[in-house]
């Protein structure tokens, strides 16, 4: 990758180069033994400008405010799984900035969101970071009480507040819409229904996940001393992969991963693993590769014949084992996924903040928030959720780990810790990068064309909303 | 006062995922049954949340964590420990055993 293909990038039209001498993604999915959905076998990418993106946005208390001010308050948010609050009465609460709510489940099609606030003088109704459940919402205070419906049930001393309408004493709402299994939220009652949210082509791929035949087994919450926005754009392209993650690159097709957009808010990476990584090339067998492949839960392949026949790929024989093992050990049927569905890292964001990875080696949700009176820190969310087991009965979502700040993800109980120490190099990463664009006497960060599009279409959608579009 | 082992209820009235709250000695203790990812086991606890000395009786049990569902205080099944406000203060917990299919709590 030198010069001459420098020269090659430079004569074609600004982000049309790939690297070079190396299968797409999509010429390594093709070679799979089971093949894969529509969904997996697309592209979409666009050319979106190469001017840098400036740093006040990471860097700038002020623009923290806008962001809490003209976006938070008019995006969809993932609030909580459906699996969390499951029966009537079952709530779940979830903040944003200064901004909580009580989502609940009213009847059972009928999920509601709350401000999380007596209508009284205002003491929160249920404690932020809780769920649980109840057959009404009583402030601690004085006791002023609402049923599920958000109706008011009772104002203590009712005599003393003639001026209280009761009818007009409901609970305000939130916008809810349930999809694949999350509970979205929405303050914005003028925002756009979810399915136009997030666009035709994304409503058409989650619709063929699943996901909402999945239980979480696994949550973990770190604050991360950096913005929220750089906290999630550490996480957008497999271009940092040879640098930050020099164990994984061998079984990871980095360089040649591929970067998709849909519509606004929503853009993905497709990054092929059991196959070399283009940096590496002629340095490793497939042997290696096989040996040094990564997953979200290795406890799957325990005691599985890893030692490759002659011609037989690595990734041919980790969709094989993969399948095997991990129908077995999670009591799941993985008959009909295909070998990219088990083994490739499909990352999908919908903007604001939340990743889904619809894959099955690493079936992650990450969520990002900003830390309310800081915007140097933010809040990352990791759930892994498995497929239902073949019995029909969902365990429980699992209990919450909350991770000190200098604790290491491979501390988290019921997280792989060789995943962990990934998530350790991703956000070790982000403290010098918060205080080195404090530093920088450059204005604006300089992106890739194509690795780095999902970053640019992240911001993108960022300024818009600032700007008071969108 | 030396606590000893009182019977509670015969074990099948609180059937795994069940709980059952019954008064000894003035003292409302309430026994739940978990069935978790996490464990499974009995766990005898007060049956007043330590906040506003609300029943706990109807609270969601999940992970070895019960919420009051008045005003949402969680507490620890093993410890008592007040994990949430608007609670600060701990529950009691007992001791429980089963001997000849009843549930026996220490108290």
């Amino acid at each position: 990758m030198g010069n001459q293909s420098l020269e090659i990038a430079q004569a074609l039209p600004p982000g049309a180069a790939r690297c070079p001498q190396e299968p797409s993604t999509q010429d390594i999915i093709a070679r799979d033994r089971v093949a894969a959905p529509a969904w997996v076998r697309c592209e979409s990418y666009e050319f979106l400008g190469d001017e840098d993106i400036s740093i006040d946005r990471y860097i700038d208390p002020a623009f923290a405010k806008r962001e809490f001010d003209t976006l938070w308050n008019r995006t969809w948010q993932f609030a909580c799984r459906e699996e969390h609050i499951p029966e009537v009465g079952d709530y779940y609460v979830y903040d944003i900035g200064r901004h909580s709510f009580i989502v609940t489940r009213v009847a059972k099609d009928d999920v509601r969101a709350y401000y999380n606030a007596c209508l009284h003088r205002g003491t929160k109704l249920r404690p932020s970071g809780t769920d649980g459940c109840a057959s009404e919402f009583q402030c601690s205070f004085h006791g002023w009480s609402w049923h599920l419906d958000g109706s008011l049930k009772e104002s203590v001393c009712a005599w003393d507040f003639p001026h209280v309408d009761a009818g007009k004493f409901s609970l305000p709402q939130a916008k809810v819409e349930r999809l694949a299994g999350f509970v979205f939220i929405n303050m914005d009652h003028g925002a756009p229904a979810l399915a136009e949210y997030f666009g035709p082509e994304f409503m058409a791929h989650i619709n063929e996940w699943g996901l909402e035949n999945r239980y979480i087994y696994c949550h973990v919450v770190k604050k991360i001393p950096a913005n929220w926005k750089l906290n999630m754009e550490a996480f957008m392209e497999a271009y940092h992969v040879i640098h930050t993650h020099p164990q994984v690159a061998v079984s990871n097709a980095d360089a040649n991963s591929q970067y998709d957009i849909y519509g606004e808010h929503v853009n993905r990476f497709i990054s092929s693993l059991g196959v070399l990584s283009p940096h590496l090339r002629g340095q490793y067998t497939e042997q290696d590769i096989l040996d040094q492949f990564t997953i979200g839960d290795s406890s799957m392949l325990g005691g599985a014949d890893r030692t490759l026949a002659p011609g037989e790929t690595a990734r041919q024989r980790m969709a094989d084992i993969m399948r095997v093992m991990f129908e077995q050990g999670t009591n799941t049927d993985l008959s009909g996924v295909s070998d990219a569905e088990l083994l490739d890292c499909f990352s999908y964001t919908l903007f604001p903040n939340t990743f889904l990875f619809p894959g099955i080696s690493l079936p992650m949700v990450y969520r990002f928030r900003p830390d309310r009176d800081d915007h140097r820190k933010s809040i990352y969310e990791v759930f892994f959720l498995r497929p239902l087991p073949v019995d029909g009965i969902r365990p429980e979502p699992v209990e919450t780990v909350y991770l000190d700040d200098d604790q290491s993800f491979t501390e988290a109980e019921g997280m792989d810790p060789g995943f962990g120490a990934i998530l350790d190099q991703d956000t070790d990463n982000l403290l010098l990068q918060q205080e080195g664009l404090e530093a920088s006497a450059k204005p604006g960060i300089t992106l890739g064309n194509y690795q780095e599009i999902r970053v640019r279409h992240f911001e993108r959608a960022i300024d818009k909303y600032l700007q008071g579009g969108a | 006062m030396q606590a000893n082992f009182t019977r509670f209820c015969k074990l099948d009235e609180v059937p795994p995922g069940g709980k059952k709250a019954l008064k000894i000695n003035e003292t409302w203790v309430l026994v739940c049954n978990v069935k978790s990812n996490v464990t499974d086991r009995l766990f005898a606890v007060s049956g007043i949340c330590s906040h506003q000395f609300k029943p706990l009786f109807n609270g969601r049990v999940r992970n070895c964590r019960i919420t009051c569902p008045v005003h949402g205080a969680r507490f620890d099944l093993e410890t008592g420990a007040a994990l949430d406000l608007p609670a600060t203060k701990p529950i009691a917990v007992y001791e429980v055993r089963v001997v000849d299919d009843w549930i026996e709590v220490k108290i």
